[in-house]
């Protein structure tokens, strides 16, 4: 499953060239388990974490607002040894000096693990999704931007960028056991920089639909069709064709199962 | 019927369904504090724009019939009037003749399985019961019901000459599809500005867009106060207005604006305050729910209410509510019509579920249920709505890989008839004890 691999090598000659061009950069290394990541962290991380929304008025620093510059991108790979694990990269500020600031947000995830395939890009994606997982930091619901904030309680209590990718990397890899290595780039520099990443990774989102479609298809949804199977006079060949290809999955996975047994 | 038969006549009706929101707006000045006033703020803009629809009519001056989805900013910008062709079962569902104009529309002979929000204007059309505008927007997309109405449009004696133009809607969503779009708003913007003398000022059009862009900022803005536990609005005041404000009446206006400032305020004091979507006595929100389709508007009194009284639940998001769009970039006219194109083609409700493509659904749902903590879909299956039947297997599959339950009620949003409240209200009961809800 090389379907992202360019992506990932693009990503990381993005870097190696903000590196060389002497932006301020910043870069940890903080690999582990899910536990062993949200360890220490100054805010709570997981389902339910984060009771409330955080207010307009309750808010520290706002990340990719449109105006500022927002881009975000989640990458997925089965050979690991792509990803450096644990690795958070960040160029430009940290939110603990962005009192009031509304910063431009760049945001890579890129992920490995051995076993992964396309059946589990949803599940990745679903896992990397913040939701109410982590205290003080509420991504706005929108279908496209990355547009957060980071309230000026958990600002107080220390919230940074190592924060967010830590627990960014605790809630993929407790989502997707599968996943061996996490690294993140956050970019904060410029409206530009930002730009210029968004078009480093720009057509992620049609291999992630394409993915999704051929998903969807082997179990037995066609995303493209638009006809009711009410009335639909196909329906019987559908339904049979459908469960064919559930009694072959099955087939197929018990087989694996046997297999590894 | 004639056009000069249909102007007496269609006038009248309008005129009429202004006076029941006249008697809404006098019925709100009895409601209590700012949220009352939220609400008649929002009728005086829709009197106003109806008042408008008046005066074009019986003193000749052009307007227009269209939909929410045809970049309305454009006719803002072009300070052209105009009126929605399903304006009554949208807008106006609660008026007291909406049961005597379907069973109108059923005896015309209109077959009973058409969208009822599409029998309706045919309905009106042919019994000149609409106002006859200079020139016609029509809509070849979401579904293939719409394209009727045009087809009636075309055939009836005072319409018949009436210029239609419908954007040609492209099946991808790429950004050629976009582009492409982009131009058919174009050439809308063309032949508006043909059959109605009125001119497109570009500058206004920039300061328009910029106001549409303040009102969905805020809206946005709002609509993260309704992830709260509990949330701040329930059915009768949030998502639906603010889809009718920023696109029903006049898009860009600073009196949307400030609607949508004063929505956010009310939002934020009832979070700071503790308060659910009800104050009554010992109620709790108990259920968060999410309603994936229009609101039952031809009997929401006798669904909605007794959802919040009798299991506390909420509907905290809807399709109507939710908010997918992406703000107009006015440096330039080609980045105004490209983001309108979006806005228009990809975002606007209904459109962006029933012209597709069936991912919307089954992403919508995922990131609605984990940010605003559903407790359970409901899909209310319009009649209309065939194109989202066939993505019901999608939606439920998507649910339960969430581990929400998912509902598939099978109703009419505007006809009490197809499945009656005491039916739905059962049903909804039924699945509630049987998933252990509330």
């Amino acid at each position: 499953m090389a379907m992202f691999d360019a992506y990932i090598e693009k990503v990381s000659g993005y870097i190696d060239e903000m590196r060389g061009s002497g932006r301020r950069c910043k870069e940890l290394d903080r690999p582990g388990s899910p536990e062993e990541l949200r360890e220490g962290l100054p805010v709570a991380v997981g389902p339910g974490a984060n009771p409330g929304i955080v207010l307009r008025s309750d808010t520290f620093v706002e990340l990719g607002n449109p105006q500022a510059g927002s881009c975000a991108a989640f990458l997925w790979t089965d050979r690991p040894s792509m990803i450096r694990d644990g690795r958070i990269t960040l160029f430009g500020p940290d939110i603990q000096e962005s009192a009031e600031a509304s910063l431009p947000f760049g945001q890579v995830l890129m992920v490995g693990g051995e076993g992964l395939d396309s059946e589990d890009h949803e599940k990745l994606q679903q896992a990397q999704h913040v939701a109410d997982q982590v205290d003080g930091y509420m991504v706005r619901s929108a279908s496209q931007n990355l547009w957060s904030r980071v309230s000026r309680d958990a600002a107080g209590r220390g919230f940074g960028f190592e924060t967010l990718g830590r627990a960014l990397m605790s809630l993929v890899k407790a989502g997707v056991p599968a996943v061996s290595a996490v690294e993140i780039l956050f970019v904060t520099t410029s409206k530009e920089d930002v730009k210029r990443l968004d078009g480093v990774v720009s057509g992620f989102k049609e291999i992630g639909r394409s993915i999704l479609k051929e998903t969807w298809k082997a179990r037995g949804y066609d995303l493209d069709c638009s006809l009711d199977c009410g009335s639909c006079k196909d329906q019987a060949v559908c339904d049979e064709i459908r469960d064919a290809i559930v009694a072959r999955r099955k087939k197929t996975e018990s087989g694996e199962a046997g297999r590894r047994a | 019927m004639d056009r000069d038969a249909v102007k007496g006549k269609s006038l009248a009706r309008y005129k009429q369904e202004r006076d029941w929101f006249s008697l809404l707006y006098q019925a709100t000045k009895l409601l209590p504090g700012e949220e009352g006033r939220l609400q008649e703020k929002l009728l005086t803009i829709l009197l106003d724009s109806k008042e408008k629809v008046v005066d074009c009519v019986e003193n000749e001056k052009p307007f227009v019939a269209g939909y929410f989805c045809n970049a309305p900013e454009l006719f803002h910008a072009m300070d052209l009037p105009w009126y929605m062709l399903m304006e009554t079962p949208f807008l106006a569902a609660s008026a007291p003749y909406l049961l005597s104009d379907i069973e109108g529309a059923e005896s015309m002979g209109i077959g009973t399985d058409l969208c009822t929000a599409i029998r309706l204007p045919i309905y009106y059309i042919e019994n000149g019961l609409m106002p006859v505008p200079t020139a016609v927007l029509g809509l070849l997309y979401p579904c293939d019901g719409a394209p009727m109405l045009h087809q009636v449009i075309e055939h009836n004696k005072a319409w018949k000459n009436v210029p239609i133009y419908c954007c040609d809607p492209p099946y991808t969503s790429d950004e050629r599809a976009v582009e492409y779009f982009a131009d058919e708003l174009r050439r809308m913007a063309d032949f508006l500005q043909q059959h109605t003398g009125k001119t497109l000022d570009m500058e206004k059009l920039v300061k328009v867009c910029e106001e549409s862009n303040r009102s969905y900022a805020l809206w946005q803005e709002y609509n993260e106060l309704r992830r709260s536990v509990p949330c701040p609005h329930g059915w009768a005041l949030g998502g639906p207005q603010a889809f009718a404000i920023s696109q029903c009446f006049v898009a860009g206006d600073p009196r949307c604006t400030s609607w949508f400032q004063q929505l956010l305020r009310c939002g934020e004091l009832r979070i700071r305050e503790g308060k659910g979507a009800s104050e009554k006595e010992g109620w709790k929100e108990r259920i968060r729910l999410f309603w994936f389709d229009i609101m039952p508007y031809g009997w929401i009194f006798e669904l909605m209410p007794w959802l919040e009284d009798e299991w506390g639940a909420v509907i905290v998001m809807d399709m109507f509510a939710n908010f997918p769009y992406t703000l107009i970039d006015t440096s330039s006219e080609k980045t105004i019509f490209h983001d309108l194109a979006k806005r228009n083609l990809l975002d606007a409700p209904m459109i962006r579920q029933a012209r597709g493509t069936a991912q919307n659904f089954s992403s919508d749902i995922r990131r609605i249920v984990k940010d605003y903590r559903i407790d359970c879909v409901i899909w209310p299956g319009h009649m209309g709505h065939k194109d989202g039947a066939a993505t019901v297997g999608i939606m439920r599959e998507t649910c339960r890989e969430l581990a929400v339950p998912f509902l598939h009620i099978g109703l009419d949003l505007f006809d009490r008839r197809y499945a009656s409240p005491p039916e739905v209200r059962d049903k909804v009961s039924q699945y509630f004890s049987g998933m252990g809800l509330g």
